[in-house]
């Protein structure tokens, strides 16, 4: 199969522009790469690591410290008001569950779309998934006034027999997210067997070989295995698409299913799955910048790679762009006077500097993407992606604040402001995936061998 | 109290033979003793018996009323107490008291939490010893008896206004013993220029009491009748009385002029903001419209079109106008108005003062102050009154009773005069106390005490009486055998009984007298003047400052600024602008000595160069929960003009400070006329109803629920609002609702389940109360994902407490913004202050769940009464009837401005207030269906003046 039909519509590539280039054409040279720093750690110098490492558990402390905090105090300590009574927990949440978002795109609809590119990118995605989603799955436990009840949003037996109240966009949410991270364990751990497998194969030392071997499961590498492995993992990303698409559809109904101005719109779901595909791209660019360069895998991360994720982000910067002016556009040919006096309150009210960030950061910055020259430019891409997170989660709060800070009666209007305990909560939870990822690195293959050797394998025949 | 009993009861019933411990005699054990844990009271000393049959009238959990009368810059207003098993929880108003008509005002509502405050003074203190109470009737004996020598010539007593007959009656017997002692009567609330107008006009003192009822036309210059007072209550039911749905013409029009708002202001159909100074020439143009040979007094173009239509609709309505002039304005002005009044054949009662002290306020201070100076007076006995905080800095009293060489101060707490006295003596709290009040009207009545003193603490009447004799009796017998020499009745017991269940002296109130000729007074025109003036006003939260460390009232927002735990001074936006000053700008205020740092806030309709402050901030030793909150404006008070101080300084320090307020935070867009329409009464006749009935609700897909049982819901009427507070204490107290304190209050919470929201039209604020809305499509019960927010059977929106796990949609989902998050423990041992103190733990009502940390609540409809009410009719085997459910908020209302009832009775009052032309349903339009509806706001501006 040629590149071309293997790539569907999308434009091929040019004979001489591949996913892979030389050093990595080899089969067993992608093995060696990619298992280097599981097996050959002595090859690397790991003081960056290290510091990596250092900072990341500072502040994964910083953040253990904050949910003491949390719990010996009340939530009270944020800058949560009786007005603005959504803050940073929801906000993060969602900003966490759209970085989520983008390891189960890449592969599963990705997969399932037949985009090839992605085997290089898609483990350390479908980990960056896992780590997001654990981290958003965190926020709304702390959000609640009373965490330890958080069990209470289960439908468990019980002698008061009450059940949740299954109305409720937070009940929805809750199965959302349950399911979506066990599917993304499941899923990321069917794409691990045979990689255990080939770093079991090859592991120097028994006790290495022994705990990849139990994580292999017994994989021989048999034909009816690689049949039985491909069945089930096309069979999973079959349920992923609907998965990523339900779960974000669902976050954006929590404001949707509402009645408050700017949030009761029924171009919220989709628009949120957007945003979180969004956020999610910009999150995997940086990862495979980062990747790329700690671990030397300029030959199997490309900068093709960091083109197409460009041009993919690109999209979604002008679908966001026409989502917010088709709620700017519902809001004055509703009518209505609070949706109104609401976008009047984004541009001018006293987030207005916010907003024009967010606006700057996801619908104007992008647009640099549809030169050629920024899109190969790794560096660019990178900031670009990096102004997409920020502009993303500067949407979510304001998606909280503008609207509860400027609803129906202008008597309880008021402002949010955050304290210490907001900010270091929210660095701190950067930090823990800092460290969630940073010791994946050392203890799972980053890449996935066994679609790239194919990737490999059939580029070479093409 | 009650409840030691109750423990020792258990702990005797229980005693174990201290032989072999059985489980069952073990289990017993524990029972007991986390009963006397539970009652957390000591076993005394002596031996107890248990009751063997209950005491009569005490059924554990039901709780008893007494009525008895709390005092109010001296006058009394008549309450009902509720005490739940021997502790006072909640205070009501007395129907049948003329101050009270059974509704009550935040003084009122919120002096229970002051019976328990723990900083109150517990026992004697003489220096830095804590002797007993003998100790100070060894030294008191020993000092009086050089004392009597004299004839008490070096003797003074300090009070504040005084109304009670029976220490009335005391002191002037203390003074027949001892001839030249003096007694000094100054209150802060001074009525000064009040009593030498009426004293100017007519040759001698007498207190005119409007009757609002009968008046169609009331022009008010800087008079507020319905603001916060011991009249308030009366005169603002009269007023709102007077305005309810009428033909126009037989509906009363209020005019008001105002240096500064006030609620008679904010309720008027004309207001005008004027220089205080300047309200003589309003009062003059009146005065010559109806034929006075007075000088020509110039005012500006719109005042004066303003009072020439004014003084057009008072003289066409000769016998049902009235004009009332305000304490801040001068002897000449009040007496002028009592020449208009007469020559209006105005509808004022004139009765002899109820404060017979004829020496002025300010007067006594100043004498006192000499006479310590020339050390003519070498004891001082000061009582249950704060000179050294409260006096014109220029009298320079402070200091002079630290120089008196025997001084008593017997108050409520350790205050700033306690600190300067050789003695500080502990006063009870007036629902501690047997004493007796008479109203603003003279209506007397006895107070009687609702629980034993919790302290070491006497009355006036017992200090008093030590004066007279060494053993001096309780203050139960003083009162009663002052009253039964009184009223001579043969069956004095039963008279007494009588009364005490009443709450209430029969026909005891001052004669009226007939109305006498008043005189015109000489009084000169006022010219323009270029310098700040600062108006002053007892505080409406914490009045004089006695109320400064009550924390319901600190943090009870201020009508039109919404400001709470602070006094920041109000000024015009223009002179704002001019001093380029925002809301919070930080400005010295000076009247020639040191200067004042206060907080600015800009209000629209105060008059330009005219800055207004409340009294009653600044204290140094209130309390825990008083000390440092906001600015004392008693140090620019002078003793000539203590309610408007001329030739004021303001410079500002550039510097800003956060103003502590509840709303106001945002500039309104234009939204007030929908969220609370106002009609005139003219298009209301003309058949102009509001946009939107109540029942005109949006399409819905949900089925209509079946209400087979009551249907609450409650109607408010905004045009009986006057924005007072008293609902909003009210519910603070019958609902456990925590205070949260200024930090958490500058973090934009608040716990307050009713809030008056206040919006501003053409420059007029309005008040409208916003309780839960107990919506029929709730927005807070379909996304609360643990059915904690839910519709019961009869309709009320319930908040399950126990269930509720803090996701805090449901806030967010309300569009009114009525529910309230426990951030924190607010009742839950993260309390505010000593708010948590074990002794604050008495005040709570036992029939309301207190909240813990993490969970949502918000208004019920007092649900707890609704449930009382159900189970008296199910005993009766009956319905409710209508009016048997009585809200708390609605049983302070002043203004009977809420009604609570059951839509499913026909005939029930909401039924019919529903159906009004102008009722209308708070953002009705989003399909809600809110149970909460309101009457708009009415208006009958005067036809010539409206354009």
């Amino acid at each position: 199969m040629t590149t071309a039909t293997m790539t569907g519509g999308y434009v091929a590539p040019a004979a001489d522009e591949h996913w892979t280039v030389p050093p990595a054409r080899e089969p067993d040279a992608v093995n060696r790469l990619v298992s280097a720093p599981l097996l050959e750690s002595s090859l690397w110098s790991w003081r960056t690591w290290w510091i990596g490492v250092a900072v990341s558990s500072a502040l994964t402390a910083v953040m253990a410290v904050c949910i003491v905090w949390l719990f010996i105090k009340g939530i009270g300590v944020w800058g949560v008001n009786s007005t603005i009574v959504w803050g940073f927990a929801i906000a993060n949440y969602v900003w966490w569950i759209g970085i989520g978002n983008a390891g189960t795109l890449i592969s599963s609809m990705l997969l399932l779309m037949r985009q090839k590119w992605r085997a290089s990118t898609n483990r350390f995605a479908e980990a960056m998934t896992l780590f997001a989603a654990t981290i958003a799955g965190i926020f709304p436990i702390l959000h609640l006034g009373r965490p330890l009840y958080f069990y209470w949003l289960t439908p468990y037996p019980n002698t008061m027999t009450v059940w949740p109240q299954w109305r409720s966009a937070l009940i929805w949410d809750f199965w959302a997210i349950l399911s979506y991270i066990l599917f993304s364990i499941i899923f990321w751990y069917v794409g691990l067997i045979p990689d255990f497998a080939t770093i079991r194969d090859r592991a120097k030392t028994p006790a290495r070989r022994a705990i990849y071997g139990a994580m292999a499961l017994g994989w021989r590498g048999s034909a009816r295995h690689w049949r039985a492995y491909e069945i089930l993992h096309l069979t999973l990303a079959c349920l992923g698409v609907p998965l990523v698409v339900s779960l974000h559809s669902v976050v954006g109904m929590d404001f949707a299913a509402s009645l408050m101005p700017g949030w009761q719109e029924t171009i919220f779901p989709p628009y949120f799955v957007v945003g979180a595909m969004y956020s999610g791209f910009a999150m995997v660019a940086c990862l495979a910048a980062l990747v790329r360069w700690g671990f030397s895998m300029k030959a199997l991360i490309t900068v093709r790679h960091f083109e197409v994720m460009a041009k993919i982000m690109l999209v979604a910067a002008i679908i966001m762009g026409l989502s917010y002016a088709t709620e700017w556009f519902t809001a004055w040919y509703g009518g209505e006077h609070s949706d109104r006096s609401l976008v009047a309150f984004e541009f001018t009210g006293a987030y207005w500097p916010m907003f024009d960030a967010l606006l700057f950061c996801n619908v104007i910055a992008p647009q640099a993407f549809w030169f050629g020259a920024v899109r190969r430019n790794i560096l660019a891409v990178c900031v670009i992606a990096v102004l997409i997170n920020i502009g993303m989660w500067l949407e979510r709060i304001l998606i909280i604040w503008n609207t509860l800070s400027h609803d129906y009666l202008p008597s309880m209007w008021r402002l949010f402001l955050p304290t210490i305990w907001d900010w270091l909560l929210m660095f701190g939870s950067l930090g823990l995936f800092a460290l969630m990822f940073l010791v994946f690195v050392r203890l799972v293959p980053i890449v996935s061998m066994h679609e790239v050797r194919r990737l490999v394998a059939e580029e070479n025949a093409g | 109290m009650t409840e030691r009993r109750h423990g020792d009861v258990t702990l005797r019933h229980h005693h174990p033979p201290c032989s072999a411990l059985d489980r069952r005699a073990a289990l017993k054990l524990f029972a007991s003793g986390a009963a006397l844990a539970l009652a957390s009271c000591g076993r005394p000393a002596e031996e107890v018996v248990p009751y063997v049959e209950m005491p009569e009238r005490l059924i554990p959990g039901v709780p008893l009323r007494f009525a008895t009368a709390l005092p109010l810059g001296g006058y009394g207003r008549g309450v009902i107490v509720t005490s739940m098993e021997g502790r006072p929880i909640k205070v009501e108003g007395n129907p049948r008291h003329p101050a009270s008509l059974g509704s009550t005002d935040v003084f009122a509502e919120a002096s229970v939490l002051s019976l328990y405050d723990p900083d109150r003074s517990k026992a004697p203190r003489r220096g830095t010893e804590i002797p007993d109470w003998s100790a100070f009737e060894a030294a008191l004996l020993a000092r009086l008896g050089q004392e009597r020598k004299r004839q008490g010539e070096d003797l003074a007593i300090l009070t504040a206004r005084i109304t009670s007959p029976t220490l009335t009656r005391q002191i002037a017997a203390m003074q027949k013993s001892m001839p030249q002692a003096k007694w000094h009567r100054a209150d802060p609330i001074e009525d000064d220029a009040v009593r030498s107008g009426a004293t100017l006009a007519f040759g001698r003192t007498l207190t005119a009491l409007p009757r609002f009822a009968d008046a169609r036309v009331a022009l008010m210059l800087d008079a507020d009748p319905i603001g916060p007072g011991p009249a308030q209550i009366r005169f603002a039911r009269d007023v709102t009385g007077a305005r309810q749905l009428r033909p126009a013409d037989d509906f009363l029009r209020i005019y008001t002029v105002e240096p500064s708002w006030t609620l008679t202001g904010a309720l008027a159909d004309h207001r005008i903001a004027l220089r205080p100074e300047f309200i003589r020439n309003v009062a003059l143009v009146i005065a010559r419209e109806l034929g006075a040979t007075v000088p020509h007094a110039e005012l500006p173009e719109g005042v004066l079109n303003f009072t020439r239509a004014a003084a057009a609709d008072l003289k066409s309505r000769p016998g049902r106008a009235i004009v009332l002039a305000g304490p801040r304005q001068p002897t000449e002005v009040h007496a002028l108005c009592h020449w208009i009044n007469g020559s209006l054949r105005a509808p004022v009662d004139f009765i002899e003062p109820v404060d017979a002290v004829s020496a002025g306020h300010m007067d006594s201070l100043r004498t006192l102050a000499a006479d310590i100076h020339s050390g003519a007076t070498q004891t001082l006995i000061i009582i249950d009154t704060n000179p050294a905080y409260e006096a014109p800095p220029q009298i320079e009293l402070a200091e002079a009773i630290a120089a008196v060489p025997f001084s008593v101060h017997l108050g409520p707490y350790d205050d700033e005069t306690a600190a300067r006295c050789t003695w500080h003596l502990p006063l009870s709290h007036p629902l501690e106390s047997w004493s007796d009040l008479r109203a603003f009207d003279g209506t007397a009545n006895i107070v009687q005490p609702l629980i034993r003193p919790l302290y070491d603490t006497r009355t006036a009447h017992e200090l008093i009486a030590l004066l007279g004799s060494a053993v001096a009796p309780s203050s139960h017998d003083i009162v009663r055998a002052n009253w039964q020499a009184q009223t001579g009745t043969a069956d004095f017991t039963a008279w007494w009984r009588q009364t005490l269940q009443d709450g209430v002296v029969a026909n005891s109130a001052t004669p009226k007298i007939a109305t006498p000729a008043a005189k015109l007074p000489q009084i000169a025109p006022a010219v323009a003047s270029n310098s700040f003036t600062l108006t002053l006003a007892p505080d409406p939260a914490v009045w004089d400052g006695r109320m400064a460390n009550n924390a319901w009232l600190q943090e009870c927002p201020k009508p039109f600024t919404k400001e709470v735990w602070g006094n920041a001074v109000q000024m015009s936006p223009a002179d704002g602008k001019r001093l380029d000053l925002v809301d919070g700008d930080l400005i010295r205020v000076s009247a020639g000595q040191a200067p004042l740092e206060v907080p600015v806030i800009l209000l629209d309709g105060q008059p330009d160069g005219v800055i207004a402050a409340t009294l009653g901030y600044g204290r140094p030793k209130a309390g825990g929960i008083g000390n440092g909150v906001g600015v004392d404006f008693y140090r620019l008070r002078t003793a000539g003009s203590p309610w408007a101080t001329a030739g004021i300084e303001v410079t500002r320090t550039g510097r800003n400070q956060n103003i502590l307020r509840t709303q106001h935070y945002f500039a309104l867009e234009g939204e007030a006329e929908e969220l609370q329409p106002r009609l005139r009464l003219a298009e209301l006749a003309q058949g102009h109803a509001l946009l939107r009935p109540v029942d005109a609700d949006p399409p819905t897909l949900y089925p209509p629920h079946d209400y087979d049982t009551y249907k609450w819901a409650m109607v408010i009427d905004t045009s009986a609002c006057i924005g007072c507070n008293a609902c909003v204490v009210a519910c603070q107290a019958e609902n456990n609702v925590p205070v949260v304190g200024p930090a958490e209050i500058a973090m934009g919470r608040d716990m307050h389940w009713l809030r008056i929201d206040d919006y501003i039209v053409d420059g007029r604020p309005g008040f409208s109360l916003v309780p839960c809305m107990h919506c029929e499509h709730a927005p807070c019960e379909p996304v609360c994902p643990v059915a904690a927010s839910i519709h019961d059977s009869e309709g009320l929106n319930v908040q399950v407490y126990n269930r509720c796990v803090g996701t805090r949609f449901c806030e967010s989902n309300c569009p009114y913004k009525v529910r309230r998050f426990n951030f924190f423990g607010y009742a839950d041992g993260e309390e505010y202050g000593d708010l948590g103190a074990d002794i604050m733990k008495a005040v709570f009502n036992p029939n309301v769940t207190v909240r813990g940390r993490g969970v949502m609540e918000k208004c019920t409809y007092c649900v707890q009464r609704i449930s009382a009410a159900r189970s008296e009719a199910e005993k009766e085997n009956r319905t409710i009837r209508d009016g048997e459910v009585i809200t708390a908020c609605q049983s302070a209302c002043p203004t009977r401005a809420i009604s609570f009832g059951d839509l499913n009775n026909r005939d029930a009052s909401v039924n019919t207030l529903r159906r009004e032309p102008h009722a209308y349903a708070l953002l009705g339009n989003l399909g809600t269906r809110p149970r909460t509806t309101y009457l708009a706001r009415i208006s009958n501006p005067n036809p010539d003046l409206s354009s």
